[in-house]
């Protein structure tokens, strides 16, 4: 049998203040695009620097194709953090050229990644010249290059606006299709939606969901987002009582509520809010996604 | 896997501003780095010569000359080494480099390496103007010149010991200022050498002792303890014993922050 690309047991990381990650059990096989999903604050980040060789974690185990050394797993693996660190004296290619030269990719093959990443044209500017989205064009570029066998992404999304992301969701696809395996940690749910093949619900910590996300997305089947903007504090409990209501969350503005499709169910949710509909401000339908079932699922907004 | 894209559009990687081939390890890209940044590395040669030039002009007390110019090579070496980590590590470089499949031993004398080029060439100049203006004897200027640089290298791997313990700019300069101004009083830099006693084996072990005797003998002083023979001697002792560290403090360097 093959080992998984990636696999973590009961890894814990936790911070002086108690935030961080753990206990938590992951594996990422070849083919898989793992999207580790949760609010701010969930550990994704700090998951991610352990599964990454960056950090290493108090309790548990990290292994990579099936071998626990940091030092062979660096060899296999290329990561994107969320910082756009590189030497911005030099151009676009000397850093490329750096990147690959250190994890043995040739330069023909880093060159490829530099025109498929539409920045080929600046690859002989000074990085300092570049925008935040070049940039982390061209940190993506950097760990695409050679594909590695493993991939760490942290908030890979950040900065790209929709020919990078398509570029980036074309690149983990191809990758996908090749065998290779990649981590996504991000809350970009539209993207992880096109790119995803299993996705992980974090809430502080831990990770409370783990499954398919064909399988996630056929479970919303006939449900509704609803969101009301609200001038007041709705009454989330009553409007729990409504039933079809599987979630239902504060926002900022209002509320978010989950609910399967029925007739009657925006009259019934209405009819909870007694003399507060005069308050009420806006109320939109929408087709329910993965934020959705995150907060169906773990009960909070993803962006709580 | 990356998309198919025409052959004739992969040409041969450019060269970079330098007119250089691309970097292939971490040492030749930080020293492109540097080289790069014309206005800062300008003003990185010219502010020791605002110094040496007057100094070496006017005869000053060769004491004094001596320990200025000492104290300039140990700021150079540890300020520049110190704050410029201790800055990568604010930017998420070393984290980067740090899941790159390079050792940390590596990492960190490849960085020193850079940073030390660079030092050797602000030193070279200041021995340079040495030259012209006090014509010492060729075995004194190259033996001090010798020193020096490792001086610098023993500064750059106390710089790099204090990038282990800090992680802003401002922070490791308060530390160097803590750590440096005693091991130069204990060179005797500001009092002279006791002839005997704790500070004197202390000031043998240190190479600021050694080059400040250096520079007195080049601006024709006479030291009570420096010989051009003890400083070829000292010299690649005190280069060895700093490349040691700086491999010894690439995994502490990594640590932190992880």
């Amino acid at each position: 049998m093959t080992a998984s690309a990636l696999l973590a047991e009961e890894v814990t990381r936790r911070y002086r203040n108690g935030r961080g990650v753990g206990p938590v059990s992951l594996r990422v096989d070849r083919g898989e695009v793992v999207s580790l999903i949760g609010p701010n604050g969930s550990g994704k980040t700090t998951l991610l620097r352990c599964l990454a060789t960056r950090s290493r974690p108090q309790l548990g185990l990290v292994s990579w194709f099936g071998d626990p050394s940091r030092a062979a797993a660096r060899r296999r693996l290329a990561v994107v953090f969320d910082a756009t660190a590189n030497a911005d004296e030099l151009t676009g290619r000397e850093n490329l050229a750096f990147f690959s030269a250190a994890r043995g990719v040739p330069s023909r093959e880093a060159e490829r990644v530099l025109q498929a990443a539409e920045i080929a044209e600046v690859g002989d500017d000074q990085v300092a010249s570049y925008s935040y989205g070049m940039r982390r064009r061209l940190l993506l570029a950097e760990a695409l290059a050679g594909d590695p066998p493993l991939l760490l992404l942290d908030e890979p999304t950040l900065g790209l606006d929709v020919s990078g992301q398509r570029w980036l969701a074309r690149a983990l696809k191809r990758r996908s299709q090749a065998g290779l395996a990649t981590c996504v940690s991000t809350n970009d749910t539209q993207f992880v939606e096109q790119v995803a093949t299993r996705v992980c619900f974090l809430v502080e910590g831990k990770v409370v969901h783990d499954a398919p996300l064909l399988d996630l997305l056929d479970s919303l089947g006939g449900t509704r987002q609803i969101l009301l903007t609200s001038r007041e504090t709705l009454p989330l409990e009553r409007m729990r009582s409504v039933p079809g209501v599987q979630a239902v969350a504060a926002t900022g503005e209002g509320a978010t509520v989950v609910a399967q499709q029925r007739e009657g169910l925006l009259a019934d949710l209405l009819a909870t809010l007694g003399d507060l509909d005069r308050s009420l401000l806006d109320l939109s339908v929408r087709e329910p996604g993965l934020a959705e079932c995150f907060l169906r699922i773990t009960g909070r907004p993803l962006d709580d | 896997m990356t998309e198919p894209v025409p052959a004739a559009a992969l040409a041969a990687p450019a060269r970079g501003r330098l007119g250089l081939g691309p970097p292939r390890s971490l040492w030749q890209l930080e020293l492109r780095a540097t080289l790069s940044r014309r206005r800062a590395l300008f003003i990185k040669m010219g502010f020791p010569l605002l110094l040496v030039i007057p100094l070496a002009a006017t005869n000053a007390p060769q004491f004094f000359a001596g320990m200025l110019l000492t104290i300039l090579i140990a700021m150079v070496g540890t300020v520049g080494t110190g704050v410029s980590v201790t800055r990568s590590r604010g930017s998420g470089w070393l984290d980067r480099l740090a899941v790159l499949p390079i050792p940390a031993w590596r990492v960190s004398l490849e960085i020193f390496f850079a940073g030390w080029l660079v030092d050797c060439l602000q030193a070279t100049l200041v021995f340079v103007i040495l030259e012209i203006a006090q014509r010492p004897s060729p075995l004194v200027i190259l033996s001090t010149w010798l020193l020096a640089l490792a001086t610098l290298a023993f500064s750059g791997a106390l710089g790099l010991a204090v990038a282990t313990l800090t992680d802003n700019a401002g922070e490791a300069m308060l530390f160097l200022a803590v750590i440096l101004a005693p091991l130069l009083f204990l060179s005797g830099l500001f009092t002279g050498v006791p002839a005997e006693g704790v500070r004197y084996w202390v000031a043998q072990v240190l190479p600021f002792s050694y080059l400040s005797d250096g520079f007195q003998l080049v601006l024709h002083g006479n030291p009570p303890y420096g010989s051009p023979a003890a400083f070829l001697l000292a010299a690649p002792v005190f280069l060895l014993v700093s490349l040691a560290a700086c491999a010894a403090l690439g995994r502490p360097l990594m640590a932190r922050g992880a």
